[in-house]
């Protein structure tokens, strides 16, 4: 029964919760965009500003695409290594997919499952690096809150969670099924918390590097050949 | 007490106001006063309801902490890596507890932002090309030192700056009537070895309208001269206006978005009375940013452009140099090693790299010209941007930030360095009063001068 309602009605709601959530907030940022504020022409130069935006993603989606990831090599490193794993492992593994093809006939394509396990070791160990980041550097420790570790710690909980359901970790207290329940419960209660909280930079990230890539685009890099070198 | 006498939330606006302030020598009362001023919450907040968008609003919300802004600012190198001095720091603990109380702040806090604003940041924009997000503090630095000017805690000289652009159009007390005449002086003065040197006042319909720094009239007219010489040998049909001539913005400086807004539309009059059909500015970084970046907006042009195109400096010289207007003597060309600073208002917030790149290809033998390291759009900030270099209560902040530049330079192994920005220049002439390289530094005009062959018909008639 707990089950069926948890991965039914629970995870509806968390996914109605995090797409409507996070289409306002995107809705909200490009509305909020004044071209008299921001000074940037957005109409005016709509071409030079989509080109600019798309150069401006691009460069920092890739690993060692821009200028500032070269500059930071180790941090690019587990950067890149934790993100990869948060999106590519929820999205394609197999367990997930199993879910799919269940409830909907769909057929999801799939990762192999030593990859997803070496993807979410590759987020645990991100997430652990980060923390000790946080702590050793003073000029990240000075701009560190507790909210920030909260975050780590939210978002990390169901990659260790579902990586101990996988390879059965003994339940504590007793409770049947212990780990695939907070493996649940803790991945619905991020995709709820996303739209309000920084997470939201999984859609936000693309807005304001975009709006940058604009700014530069239309108007303080579209001198320069071959626009801004992120 | 509420308001000051000199230290107030009323922009000056009459010549008595601002010789007032003017006579409070250093701004010894002006900042005592300032102790004293009340933060005026009702204001704050409409200022942030009717400003604070959502890129704004999205950048704080969403820095995520990472501190990779920290080693793109050259105050944080400058300071042996002071956490205090990271950027993201430096701009939560301002604005963003500003945003977060909604306004609700207190004079003790106005005045730290107005110290971390003007002595911590000089809006060069450096550690946004380094945000993974793209969060750009020198924006909004910008943005708060306007909520600091609207509340009355601006430093002392740039109460005086956006004051004499209010009153002077300029931002120095230099009358049209003072301009037109330092024209005609500095017309005269070449007679003898440029004969027929015309500096032409209000012509219309030119090719090419020049607008310029009120420092030259005043300080060092003969970089009008100079700028006239050039026109001359390149055969350019060109005017100045005798209002609407000064470039620059201390407003901007300031934060005094209604003054930035008058000193634009004061060239734009120009323009529109003219009907030249480019402008150009002199070499001065902030000026270009002032007018031709940022101006189009503040006066509410909605192609985010000026009414005609406007050159910067470097984009003439390097327009001439390529169409032969002026020519480099081979002979003359700079054979010793030699540098170039890369202003970041027109380079890294307007994209002149290549353009100055190109001017350096005529002017110096292969081989000679070195770059700096970073160099282009994520070159360092000289030290004296965005106002800093004339604020005499931060003079030892600015000189502690010069250390980075200075570093750049020596590693570079030049003594020659091209500056062609006021600001830039200025920084690295205190550089070398501070710290005594034994380095050179000049502007690109006396360069030219020096280096270009003169047309025959140019050049004075031998007496008989």
């Amino acid at each position: 029964m707990f089950y069926q309602f948890i991965t039914g009605p629970l995870l509806w709601l968390s996914f109605g919760i995090f797409f409507i959530g996070l289409t306002v907030r995107v809705v909200n940022y490009i509305r909020g965009l004044d071209w008299q504020a921001d000074r940037v022409a957005y109409r005016a130069h709509l071409s030079l500003g989509i080109k600019g935006a798309l150069q401006s993603i691009i460069h920092w989606l890739v690993p060692f695409g821009s200028v500032g990831w070269r500059a930071k090599p180790l941090y690019t490193i587990i950067f890149f290594v934790f993100h990869i794993g948060l999106v590519v492992t929820p999205l394609f593994l197999q367990g997930h997919a199993v879910l799919l093809k269940e409830r909907w006939g769909l057929n999801w394509p799939t990762i192999p499952m030593p990859l997803a396990d070496l993807l979410t070791i590759g987020v645990i160990v991100g997430t652990v690096c980060l923390a000790i980041r946080r702590l050793a550097l003073p000029e990240v420790r000075i701009v560190t809150t507790a909210y920030d570790y909260f975050l780590l710690l939210l978002t990390v909980t169901p990659f260790a969670t579902g990586f101990l359901s996988v390879y059965q970790a003994p339940n504590p207290g007793d409770i049947a099924n212990f780990w695939i329940y907070a493996h649940i419960l803790s991945g619905e209660l991020l995709l709820v918390a996303i739209p309000f909280t920084k997470l939201f930079h999984i859609v936000g990230y693309f807005l304001s590097r975009g709006q940058l890539g604009m700014d530069f685009g239309i108007k303080r890099g579209y001198k320069a050949k071959g626009g801004f070198a992120w | 007490m509420p308001e000051g006498i000199l230290c107030n939330k009323t922009p000056v606006n009459t010549k008595e106001q601002l010789d007032a302030v003017l006579a409070d020598k250093g701004g010894k009362k002006y900042y005592e006063e300032m102790k004293h001023l009340d933060v005026d919450v009702e204001k704050l907040q409409k200022s942030l309801q009717a400003g604070f968008k959502s890129r704004m609003r999205t950048w704080l919300e969403m820095c995520a902490h990472c501190g990779l802004c920290a080693d793109t600012c050259f105050f944080y190198l400058a300071n042996r890596k002071d956490p205090t001095q990271v950027p993201s720091y430096k701009i939560l603990s301002t604005l963003g507890k500003i945003v977060k109380n909604n306004g609700k702040v207190d004079n003790a806090h106005m005045r730290y932002c107005m110290d971390v604003a003007w002595s911590k940041c000089t809006c060069c924009s450096r550690c946004g090309s380094f945000c993974p997000y793209g969060i750009d503090m020198g924006i909004m630095f910008g943005y708060l030192r306007g909520l600091c000017f609207s509340q009355g805690f601006v430093p002392w000289e740039l109460k005086i700056g956006s004051g004499m652009h209010r009153i002077f159009h300029a931002q120095m007390d230099v009358t049209s009537e003072d301009w037109v005449e330092t024209c005609e002086w500095m017309a005269d003065e070449q007679q003898d070895e440029w004969p027929g040197l015309e500096i032409p006042v209000d012509k219309a319909g030119a090719d090419l309208m020049y607008t310029l720094n009120a420092r030259e009239p005043k300080h060092y007219p003969e970089d009008i001269a100079e700028a006239a010489i050039l026109f001359h040998i390149a055969g350019e049909n060109w005017t100045v206006p005798s209002e609407g001539w000064e470039q620059t913005s201390l407003t901007m400086f300031a934060g005094d978005w209604e003054g930035c807004k008058a000193q634009v539309q004061n060239v734009y009059a120009a323009i529109d009375r003219l009907k030249p059909k480019r402008v150009m500015g002199t070499e001065c970084g902030h000026a270009h940013r002032a007018t031709v970046i940022e101006g189009p907006y503040w006066v509410g042009r909605k192609d985010g452009r000026p009414p005609v195109p406007y050159l910067h400096y470097t984009e003439w010289v390097a327009e001439a140099l390529r169409t032969g207007k002026i020519k480099i003597d081979p002979a003359k060309k700079i054979k010793v090693p030699v540098t170039l600073q890369d202003s970041c208002n027109y380079i890294r917030n307007y994209g002149l790299k290549d353009v100055t790149r190109e001017i350096m290809s005529y002017l110096v033998e292969p081989g000679y010209f070195v770059e700096m390291t970073p160099s282009k759009e994520h070159n360092f900030c000289c030290g004296g941007g965005g106002g800093i270099n004339g604020l005499g209560i931060y003079r030892p902040q600015r000189n502690m930030g010069l250390k980075v530049k200075r570093d750049q330079i020596l590693a570079t192994g030049c003594k020659l360095i091209v500056s062609p920005c006021h600001n830039c220049w200025d920084a690295i002439r205190d550089l070398e009063e501070v710290f005594e390289l034994g380095i050179k530094q000049t502007f690109l005009k006396p360069l030219l001068i020096k280096m270009a062959i003169i047309p025959e018909h140019l050049k004075p008639k031998e007496e008989e």
